[in-house]
């Protein structure tokens, strides 16, 4: 699932923010090798002060699985300042209704993992439906997307193939970076869609996923004895009702937990 | 798709002649909506820019009590990349008091703000609000988006442009590309000959000539033309 993060519901989702620039640092920085700057792990820069929109791929469990970061064109953008080499120091394209995408990633080694339930190219693809989707509900009909070639090609593998480059492809780090130009029509979110066999809402809904991110911080503040305890009876359950409720019960002592750490608090 | 709805030219008109409130006027008869606000503030003065359709009783009130310090529609929404949805804003901490208060004057709750951000990092908005069904808003607001992203960036173009000081700062940077299409264009060319010519895709021209037209603040590509010819960037054709 896809959730949408910016400026006006950021206060609501800190801790997927962090999950997030921690991504970002593992891929930009330690994969790519690319010049950017981490602290503590996370990889944040001006932009991300610059009231950015996230799109942030979720798997069931919540953890951030890919991410990707847009601003308008027609004001401060990444292609005007850090990207300029990939324009030749030449300057953008600006409109209003043309977006910049940054910092797409996926996390490659959570979904090659062999307890994943989700692979690479489809977090890829719903990721990339999703920021079609969005931008084009909110009137944009262009996107320039500064990725590297490995992107580059999972995008034309997907269906979503860019119809144009701007400027060129310069060295980054260990790998190049390039700026891509896609229209955002209704022809593309279908051909993303069919490729990857994506059908209905894929965006998140944000206070369910603001409710669910809660009830895990408590079951984490659980007593160890009494998480143990409690996972205990979710396995021994034999049937779906039995396992109903130990789920319930897990989730009614997590919720105590949090109340009492809010009343310390 | 999104409907196209042409734009209003508001930078041809001379500066001293300009009634913005007339043009938001026209614009709401264009658009099928009620009522039209711009807002901004520019970056270096600090100077409030702010036109509305709205009746003059419901400025009064808005400005007596300072709303446009809780107004959500303004401050939350310039938050935002894309255009907001009031909807969007039903649980802000200030919705209700100016929300209560416009209800009171009969003005409809239904609407959007567009935000647009400009070179400076300053902010430009446009909001446009309706009371059609709810229905009906929906499907108006995806046929006008497009027009309002269009118009919203023109009218804050404009009015950031109409102080001197801005309008030497704000002085358009094209790319070399911008201007070679564009030189293309001035010697008559279509835009496939174009992307024939420089072997690129005909909507890679395309966006091209659309930026370059914002940049120039001009709305059509005759006027990006002739504005760009006036500067000296290309040649008459």
């Amino acid at each position: 699932m896809i959730l949408v993060i910016d400026a006006l519901n950021r206060d609501r989702f800190q801790s997927v923010i962090d999950d997030m620039f921690q991504l970002r640092a593992r891929v930009f920085k330690d994969r790519m090798g690319w010049d950017v700057s981490v602290e503590d792990g996370r990889e944040s820069d001006l932009f991300d002060n610059l009231d950015p929109v996230y799109l942030v791929a979720l798997n069931d469990e919540y953890d951030v699985i890919g991410c990707n970061r847009m601003l308008q064109t027609t004001g401060p953008h990444m292609l005007t300042d850090v990207f300029q080499d990939i324009l030749c120091g030449e300057p953008s394209l600006r409109s209003a209704t043309i977006w910049e995408n940054t910092r797409f990633c996926i996390d490659t080694e959570r979904l090659k993992h062999p307890d994943s339930t989700r692979s690479v190219s489809s977090t890829a693809c719903e990721l990339m439906a999703g920021i079609a989707e969005y931008a084009y509900d909110s009137g944009i009909t262009d996107v320039i997307s500064v990725v590297d070639p490995a992107m580059d090609r999972i995008l034309k593998r997907c269906d979503n193939a860019p119809y144009g480059y701007l400027g060129k492809t310069v060295q980054m780090g260990k790998t190049k970076a390039l700026a891509a130009l896609s229209d955002i029509t209704e022809e593309r979110i279908a051909r993303i869609r069919n490729f990857a066999g994506i059908t209905g809402n894929i965006f998140a809904d944000e206070d369910e996923v603001a409710e669910a991110l809660a009830a895990r911080t408590a079951e984490e503040m659980m007593s160890p004895d009494l998480r143990d305890y409690c996972d205990e009876q979710i396995a021994a359950a034999t049937t779906e009702h039995e396992k109903r409720a130990a789920l319930a019960l897990r989730a009614a002592l997590a919720q105590t937990s949090r109340s009492r750490s809010d009343i310390r608090a | 798709m999104h409907k196209r709805i042409d734009l209003i030219d508001l930078a041809g008109i001379p500066e001293v002649q300009r009634d913005y409130v007339g043009h938001l006027n026209k614009l709401c008869d264009t658009l099928g909506v009620e009522h039209a606000t711009y807002f901004a503030a520019n970056p270096i003065s600090g100077k409030m820019h702010g036109f509305t359709t709205y009746p003059d009783d419901w400025k009064s009130h808005y400005v007596a009590h300072r709303l446009q310090e809780y107004d959500p529609t303004l401050n939350s929404a310039s938050r935002s990349v894309a255009p907001v949805d009031w909807r969007r804003l039903t649980s802000d901490p200030e919705y209700d008091r100016v929300f209560k208060d416009a209800h009171d004057f009969k003005l409809p709750s239904q609407g959007v703000t567009v935000p647009i951000r400009g070179m400076f990092g300053e902010i430009g908005l446009l909001c446009a609000c309706s009371s059609v069904p709810q229905a009906e808003w929906i499907k108006l607001k995806r046929d006008i988006l497009g027009s309002l992203l269009n118009n919203a960036v023109h009218l804050h173009d404009t009015v950031m442009n109409s102080d001197p000081l801005l309008k030497t700062l704000r002085q358009p940077k094209l790319s070399s590309r911008e201007i070679e299409i564009l030189q293309w264009v001035a010697a008559g060319k279509s835009q496939q000959d174009i992307g024939d010519i420089l072997m690129i895709s005909s909507r890679t021209v395309e966006v091209h000539m659309r930026s370059t037209r914002e940049k120039l603040c001009t709305i059509s590509t005759a006027q990006a033309v002739g504005r760009a010819v006036s500067l000296g960037l290309i040649q008459p054709g």
